[in-house]
């Protein structure tokens, strides 16, 4: 019979299509269904580690970590969720309504953990903790967040947290870094985010179809982050904050021999919480707020150097012979250069190099500058450190600026006149220099001729970083060059026509040297920079108040601060 | 010729073995008393099975040619007795409660109106072999006998059981077809199919519709009507060549693919034995309907000959759409796996209709 024929053909056709689709289902795309396979069942509950902490330079605690709990739930059958969710609410004291919108808003899908409560006190976990034994579907994940318990203080210097950035992620992908990272932004949370970072762990377990726990695969423990010591002492940076207040300005602290910063203070500050806290409001008040609150102006603020600046003219006409200690000119409120008066701020009379440093004698570097030239107080600026990077650790420092007749040409095609180099030996004009740039360069007086490298980390994850810090360089100034600074130095402040003079009396013997920075049209710059003890230096000190008037202002903050640090012991 | 029994006895048996040790992987897991125990009720309903397969294949099959109409209306008596006063069960009312055997009246359906079929296109002379069907008119060769079929067909449609029904219509037109009915007829009744099925659209239940729709894109439910689709295709695919090993499937033993143990007991196999299994397994059943249609080929005597194609082509059919709704390739439907699925109606009604076929190839032979 045919026809039985082609049925039974027909029917082995069909076992041949079943084999067909059987070979295509389990062989081509055999590997793609077993990683869906294997998705459908193992879980993997993350758990974060906590962030390495930060600590100053005495151990003591800056930036910590706190245990913060969540509440978790794995989705249930609806009845059983509801009685849940009604014991949580009881503890919790929010509306069970509350909480399942809460868990439809975080729901994925029927087998993943959806967190409906966040931050909650130990108190609460533990009573959590406790519901577990009748429902097994609550997990209570601990959650360690940063801390500041100093809020503001030393702000600038740590940075805050973050959502990692599309700029970040591409260029730090390679390095295990993935979207919704939380990274800093700004200081050592920045500089050293790789060390502090932690490293998620989590359990893996097995789960039914309804997303019921079956058995546990593996668990991996979280990996803390390295702790960082810094080398801020933070009593030295509390002090230097609070003398700050409100003012805008910056106020730096280092060790003349090492270049280790013992304060690094800008003012104004913020709050790193608001960051965590993701309060946006007040995120973006900070960033539109005209003060720049989030700008460190000590390492990111350039400011003209005013006459702080003629520490490089007197260092740069010793060295290239061009005066001696016993030159002097005579200021008579003024001296002409080209076709302009260039003013000096008092009838001086007869001025030598100390007693100039003592006044502040602008025609006497008017003078001194024109003979040393501007080229050749280009390069010893350069060589004193402005104008460039000081090489510190944390991110986004500027590098400031210093003219020179050379670069007046190739970019701006204009001639260098003998009026520019009048007032480039003021520390006007282009001249911009930062706070730290400055504290660096009195750091060479103060130790004798080194120009050290700033630094701010002392250790991480407790190894001692000193090997990997630049050692000092030597300038090869001349050591009576070196004195007849120190000596004028040490005049502005004991003499009694000295601009720093306010300070002779604060307990210790301090050196140094004021600035009025023009800066029109708004007040000038106060400067003030100096080291202390005079003999023997142990810290070298740069004060400036954005537009905060006559150096003068630098000088009663200096004050503030040194006496504030003698009261407390740290002399 | 003995020989047939022992070869469909070995391939019966052996997929049983398979059926029940794929049954114990998908359950052994599970807490419930009854869970742990399904695999050995299992193992009951195949050695009852295997005696009712011995018993029948010593009942001489034309005695089924006299018994044919009270076998018909017994059947119509259990279905109806299903659509007043049987058990629901996964929102369909298939089972009659027989103390703690659970009877799916649908599945004796099957097997007998194969052999009403068969009788009704056949003589009783055994000695004249010639067809009648030729002869017949589209009264006697087409519309008769689809009333006798609609009338089982149409209860078990509404109970509802979309897929047995069907089976039962496609079993009628290959019937048909064989039988020698003048082709014209037999399109005919496939146009008459055909043509409705844009009306009957509209008198599908809803989950119906659903898996119809799911089976042209699985996707567009994933978590609800396609969730089956998809988890049984995953089971399937995860199992590679090897498999995962026995006792190791995830799909089926954590539950992920429903009905692991009956329907879908093809996914959770493949995915512990791979497709060295599961060609494996497709091999056994193609021996075991290759030997169905042999026999039938053999027989020379119509009512035979026409029942051992019936059961045959029941078998293939079963098979075939099981195993194709488990790769996703036919909308599923509630065809058991015959011997691979749980459930003592069909692992019976199989054992049954493998005795029947043994006996007419050993009563052939006696001619």
């Amino acid at each position: 019979m045919i026809r039985v024929k082609i049925i039974f053909g027909l029917v082995s056709l069909m076992f041949l299509l079943l084999l067909f689709g059987l070979f295509n289902l389990e062989i081509i795309h055999g590997k793609d269904y077993r990683g869906l396979g294997d998705r459908n069942c193992v879980r993997l509950l993350a758990q974060k580690g906590s962030r390495g902490k930060i600590f100053d330079r005495n151990s003591r605690v800056i930036v910590d970590n706190k245990l913060s709990y969540d509440l978790m739930i794995l989705p249930q059958d609806s009845a059983w969720q509801d009685k849940i969710l009604s014991k949580v609410s009881q503890i919790l004291g929010k509306s069970a309504k509350d909480l399942a919108l809460e868990f439809k808003r975080g729901f994925v899908n029927k087998s993943m953990p959806v967190v409906i409560a966040r931050n909650l006190e130990l108190k609460q976990a533990i009573a959590l903790d406790e519901l577990k034994v009748d429902f097994p579907a609550l997990i209570i994940q601990p959650n360690p967040i940063r801390r500041y318990p100093n809020s503001k203080l030393a702000c600038h210097l740590l940075g805050y947290l973050g959502e990692i950035d599309r700029w970040r992620l591409t260029k730090l992908e390679d390095y295990g870094y993935k979207t919704k990272d939380v990274v800093g932004f700004g200081g050592v949370e920045e500089k050293y985010d790789y060390y502090l970072r932690e490293e998620e762990g989590g359990m893996s377990f097995q789960v039914d179809h309804r997303g019921r726990f079956t058995h546990n695969l593996g668990f991996k423990p979280p990996i803390n982050g390295k702790d960082v010591q810094l080398t801020i002492d933070i009593r030295v940076q509390k002090i230097a904050e609070d003398a700050l207040g409100e003012r805008k300005g910056s106020i730096v602290v280092m060790n003349p021999f090492s270049g280790e910063i013992i304060a690094l203070a800008s003012s104004p500050r913020f709050n790193p919480n608001d960051f965590l806290n993701q309060d946006n409001a007040a995120v973006l008040r900070l960033f539109k707020d005209s003060d720049s609150p989030l700008i460190n102006r000590a390492i990111s603020g350039t400011y003209p150097a005013g006459s702080i600046f003629k520490l490089i003219v007197a260092t740069a006409a010793l060295e290239n012979k061009k005066i001696n200690q016993n030159t002097s000119f005579l200021c008579q409120g003024g001296v002409i250069v080209g076709r302009q008066e260039f003013k000096c701020w008092s009838n001086h009379g007869s001025q030598n190099i100390f007693n100039a440093l003592i006044h502040s004698c602008n025609v006497f570097f008017y003078k001194t500058g024109l003979l040393v030239g501007a080229q050749a107080i280009h390069d010893y600026a350069l060589k004193l450190g402005l104008s460039r990077a000081t090489s510190f650790d944390l991110p986004y420092e500027k590098t400031g600026f210093v003219p020179s007749p050379l670069w007046r040409k190739i970019n701006k095609f204009q001639n260098w006149f003998d009026g520019d180099t009048a007032n480039l030996s003021i520390g006007q004009g282009d001249v911009l220099v930062t706070p730290l740039q400055i504290t660096r360069m009195m750091a060479v007086f103060a130790n004798g001729g080194h120009l050290v490298t700033p630094y701010i980390t002392k250790a991480i994850d407790g190894k001692y970083l000193i090997k990997q810090h630049r050692k000092p360089e030597k300038l090869n100034l001349k050591p009576s060059t070196i004195n007849y600074i120190r000596e004028g130095l040490r005049g502005v402040i004991n003499n009694p026509s000295g601009t720093g003079n306010i300070l002779s009396e604060v307990g210790v013997s301090v050196a140094g040297k004021t600035g009025t920075a023009q800066a029109p049209p708004n007040q000038s710059h106060a400067w003030f920079s100096g080291f202390f003890p005079f003999k023997d230096p142990k810290f070298v000190i740069c004060v400036l108040l954005e537009n905060g008037g006559p150096g003068y202002n630098s000088c009663v903050l200096t004050k503030q601060v040194i006496e504030e640090m003698i009261a407390q012991g740290l002399l | 010729m003995r020989n047939s029994l022992l070869v469909i006895l070995l391939i019966a048996l052996l997929i049983s073995t398979l059926s029940i040790l794929s049954i114990y992987s998908c359950t052994y897991q599970r807490n419930s008393k009854i869970w742990q125990t399904i695999y050995q009720r299992q193992m009951l309903w195949v050695i009852l099975g295997v005696a009712l397969f011995l018993i029948i294949s010593n009942i001489n099959y034309r005695r089924f040619w006299d018994w044919t109409y009270l076998l018909y209306i017994l059947a119509l008596f259990f279905l109806l007795l299903v659509f007043f006063s049987g058990s629901v069960r996964l929102g369909a009312q298939r089972w009659l409660r027989f103390g703690w055997f659970n009877f799916q009246p649908s599945e004796l359906a099957k097997i007998v109106m194969t052999i009403f079929l068969a009788r009704y296109f056949s003589r009783k002379s055994a000695e004249d072999v010639s067809l009648l069907s030729g002869k017949f008119g589209i009264f006697r060769g087409l519309v008769l006998p689809f009333f006798f079929i609609a009338i089982p067909m149409g209860l078990i449609i509404e109970q509802p059981d979309l897929g047995t029904g069907m089976i039962i219509l496609f079993l009628f037109i290959s019937m048909l077809y064989l039988t020698n009915v003048k082709l014209r007829y037999i399109i005919i009744s496939v146009v008459l199919v055909i043509l409705p099925m844009p009306f009957i659209w509209h008198l599908l239940k809803d989950y119906q519709k659903d898996r119809l729709l799911v089976f042209l894109n699985p996707n567009i439910d994933p978590l609800g009507a396609g969730y089956t689709v998809i988890q049984s295709k995953i089971a399937i695919g995860s199992g590679g060549f090897f498999g995962r090993g026995w006792l190791s499937g995830t799909q089926s033993q954590l539950r992920f693919l429903p009905e692991a143990h009956t329907d879908f007991i093809f996914a959770g196999f493949s995915e512990e034995w791979g497709l060295l299994g599961g060609i494996g397994l497709l091999f056994l059943y193609y021996l075991l309907i290759r030997q169905g249609f042999l026999i039938a080929q053999r027989t020379q005597d119509h009512f035979g000959k026409l029942m051992a194609f019936g059961i045959s082509l029941m078998l293939s059919i079963q098979v075939i759409i099981n195993v194709a709704m488990n790769m996703g390739l036919a909308p599923i439907v509630g065809i058991p796996l015959p011997l691979m699925s749980y459930g003592g109606s069909s692992v019976f009604v199989t054992f049954i209709a493998l005795g029947i076929l043994v006996n007419i190839d050993k009563t052939r032979a006696v001619f």
